[in-house]
């Protein structure tokens, strides 16, 4: 069993800088150890939650992830960069998150301003303990030694590579763009992902040495498609009240540290064996606040906001989250058939990606809005009492849209409660304070 | 009759009310220290002394930041619930809005027609502008806390305090101090700092015509200058029931009863 966190096989180390890294590695390892015990001891575990817990144990490290499957990993900052042809090419798309407290203290270290975004800041953090301060080249350090691909969603993203070099030229990575139109629904900005998602496959089959064939992308895709429906499936469960926040966190967080195949399985298995909430759980199911959960994203060690919703009284049957509900981007009919040529393969798939993006970064945002009404009215009924907005203190884009929406969700008769916070402990008395006012005013 | 207690366990004070039924009958408070369960112990011993009822049946429900540290509560409510209860019950009705200024947060509440929590607004883990900063401000001036009030009163001037951090306020008030500005027209300005940073949490509409009365409560609405600046900062009538440092204990008290 690892120790979790980004920091399993991390290099010896010996100078007094080194030794301070050494530290944080330390305590980077204790948050991710803390948070991992704290699951395996909640009392709804079952032994099919186990395989996802094992990858967190195992580490969120790109060297994990080929160390499990054997096969190289492509780095990404955003899931908006296809999966499918990555994975087509013959890498596995591995996700660079922390959410970190101790790993974020060693990405900001002085150098940047104070409302950077925790989790890129954290990023830095894992990328700097991964291999060591001051050590030249990128031989050693495993979040280095292949390419990273950036999309540009957001600014702190767009700077992210700045933000390294300022920290340590050394630990600049290699690059691929993916530039995102800031105008999503205008034709030139279709135009123009298409080109991009064209460009990404150039830059795989350069990168991997292989070309992405019809045959191979199709295959990818069914992959990923089988990977959404059981993720798909699990998220229909946990809004009937069977997959308690923490837990669905859990499963779609560990998504990028393993072969889908494996995950998906993992997935069906546990399907197969989620008892359904009868009796008195499903009466505590009802009395508990059944809420949707927006905004910036939630990542692994860092389950503060969600341990104390559920203290609250509040049950999250719904996301919006690039790290949990949307990890996986949906799979709809693409018009893909046997005779479907390559080009109307990619195509497809850029569409998808394209269209599928709910993140706010677009400055045509009705798509994203619709998106999340669409969700908070689906499937008939009252589904949710209210929406608990989350914002990564320094995550702009979410933070202004939390300002945008607060006044139409109240107006179809939803609570709505907006929480700032960041990697940090020390506001969650606070929080839990503003979580169980919210929870008495939902009925 | 079974009395009811209420105890909330605030990061300055912990504030303990002892009810009959809907009337209260004693109130105490004490410094927050450790073991805070044997300080809300202590005060209901003595509170119970007091109202010549020693022995009584009686049940507890705890609020504040150290609600769960109370063992023996019946009763855990979350204090800006027990807020808009207390005030509710304590104005006859008559409250729409509370706007409580507590030792580390302060926090604004729109109450419901029947007394329960509409929507509310609570300042993040940054204690400007709260009782922590008037604590601050009354150190550096070398002022009792209650003066405040008269010291504001007899102000000529307001003078632009723009700064409520804890941190802050010391490099600013000295350098007023040392500019030879009146503690008078400094007590007089932080108060309109604060109430302008509790008017910017409530946000536009928040308090509006048909929200109802406006109360400040906690316990730097004892301080008069502070609720002038409130009532002039919203445009509307500020009102302060009499101790509002226990509103929110009496509304952990009168939980029980619900």
């Amino acid at each position: 069993m690892g120790d979790g966190g980004n920091t399993a096989g991390a290099p010896q180390m010996a100078s007094p800088a080194a030794d301070r890294l050494g530290k944080a590695l330390g305590r980077v390892r204790d948050e991710a150890g803390r948070e991992l015990q704290a699951l395996r001891a909640r009392p709804d575990r079952l032994p099919a939650y186990d395989y996802f817990l094992d990858l967190l144990a195992g580490g969120v490290r790109p060297d994990a992830l080929e160390r499990r499957t054997g096969k190289p990993a492509l780095n990404l900052l955003c899931i908006q960069a296809p999966l499918e042809l990555a994975h087509a090419a013959g890498f596995l798309p591995f996700k660079i998150f922390s959410g970190s407290y101790a790993a974020d203290a060693v990405g900001a270290s002085g150098r940047l301003p104070a409302l950077v975004c925790p989790m890129l800041r954290a990023v830095q953090g894992v990328v700097r303990l991964g291999g060591g301060e001051g050590r030249a080249g990128d031989g050693g350090n495993p979040f280095l030694r292949r390419p990273w691909v950036l999309p540009t969603t957001c600014d702190w993203i767009v700077k992210l590579p700045e933000m390294l070099r300022l920290g340590s030229p050394d630990l600049a990575p290699g690059l691929h763009w993916l530039e995102l139109p800031h105008l999503k629904d205008a034709e030139p900005g279709r135009r123009r992902w298409l080109e991009e998602v064209f460009g990404f496959k150039a830059f795989l089959e350069d990168a991997a040495g292989v070309k992405i064939d019809r045959k191979r992308l199709a295959a990818s895709m069914a992959v990923y498609g089988r990977a959404w429906a059981a993720f798909a499936r699990l998220g229909e469960r946990r809004r009937a009240g069977d997959v308690p926040f923490a837990w669905f966190l859990a499963v779609a967080n560990s998504f990028f540290l393993d072969a889908p195949e494996r995950w998906t399985e993992a997935v069906g298995a546990l399907l197969d064996v989620l008892p359904r909430a009868r009796g008195a759980d499903a009466a505590a199911g009802r009395r508990a606040g059944r809420v949707f959960f927006a905004g910036s994203p939630v990542f692994f060690p860092n389950f503060k906001l969600p341990g104390l919703l559920e203290e609250a009284g509040l049950a999250v049957v719904g996301d919006d989250l690039c790290s949990s509900g949307r990890v996986i981007p949906p799979h709809g009919p693409d018009g893909v058939g046997a005779g479907t040529s390559e080009y109307e393969l990619v195509a497809a798939l850029a569409e998808r990606y394209h269209q599928g993006c709910l993140c706010p970064t677009f400055a045509d945002n009705d798509r994203r809005v619709h998106g999340i009404f669409g969700a908070l009215d689906g499937g008939g009924g009252r589904r949710f009492d209210g929406v608990v907005f989350h914002v990564l203190k320094g995550c702009h884009p979410y933070d202004l849209e939390s300002c945008a929406l607060e006044a139409p969700v109240k107006a179809k008769g939803l609570k709505f409660l907006r929480v700032e916070t960041d990697y940090a402990a020390e506001d969650a008395r606070n929080l839990l304070t503003r979580l169980e006012a919210f929870r008495q005013t939902l009925g | 009759m079974k009395l009811s207690i209420g105890a909330d366990l605030g990061s300055t004070a912990i504030k303990v009310v002892i009810h009959s039924g809907e009337t209260p009958l004693w109130r105490g408070c004490a410094p927050t220290v450790p073991r805070q369960e044997e300080v809300v112990n202590r005060l209901v011993a003595e509170g119970l002394a007091a109202v010549g009822a020693v022995g009584a049946d009686c049940e507890l429900a705890a609020t504040g930041y150290g609600k769960r540290l109370c063992a023996s509560a019946r009763r855990s409510v979350d204090e800006i619930s027990a807020n808009a209860l207390g005030l509710f019950r304590l104005s006859g009705g008559r409250a729409g809005v509370a706007v409580n200024i507590g030792g580390q947060d302060s926090k604004a509440i729109r109450l419901s027609p029947d007394g329960r929590v509409a929507d509310f607004r609570m300042n993040d883990k940054c204690a400007a502008g709260t009782g922590r900063f008037f604590e601050q401000a009354a150190r550096i001036l070398d002022t009792p806390l209650e003066d405040f009030a008269r010291l504001g009163a007899a102000s000529r001037r307001e003078i632009d305090i723009n700064s409520t951090c804890v941190v802050f306020a010391e490099s600013e008030i000295v350098s007023l101090l040392a500019t030879g500005v009146a503690k008078e027209d400094i007590v007089r300005g932080l108060c309109a700092s604060v109430a302008r940073r509790a008017a910017g949490l409530m946000g536009a509409g928040f308090a509006s015509g048909d929200a109802g009365a406006v109360y400040l409560d906690g316990g730097p609405a004892l301080n008069a200058c502070l609720v002038a600046a409130l009532a002039d900062e919203l445009g509307a009538e500020v009102r302060v029931l009499p101790a509002p440092q226990y509103t929110v204990a009496h509304g952990a008290a009168f939980s029980l009863l619900q």
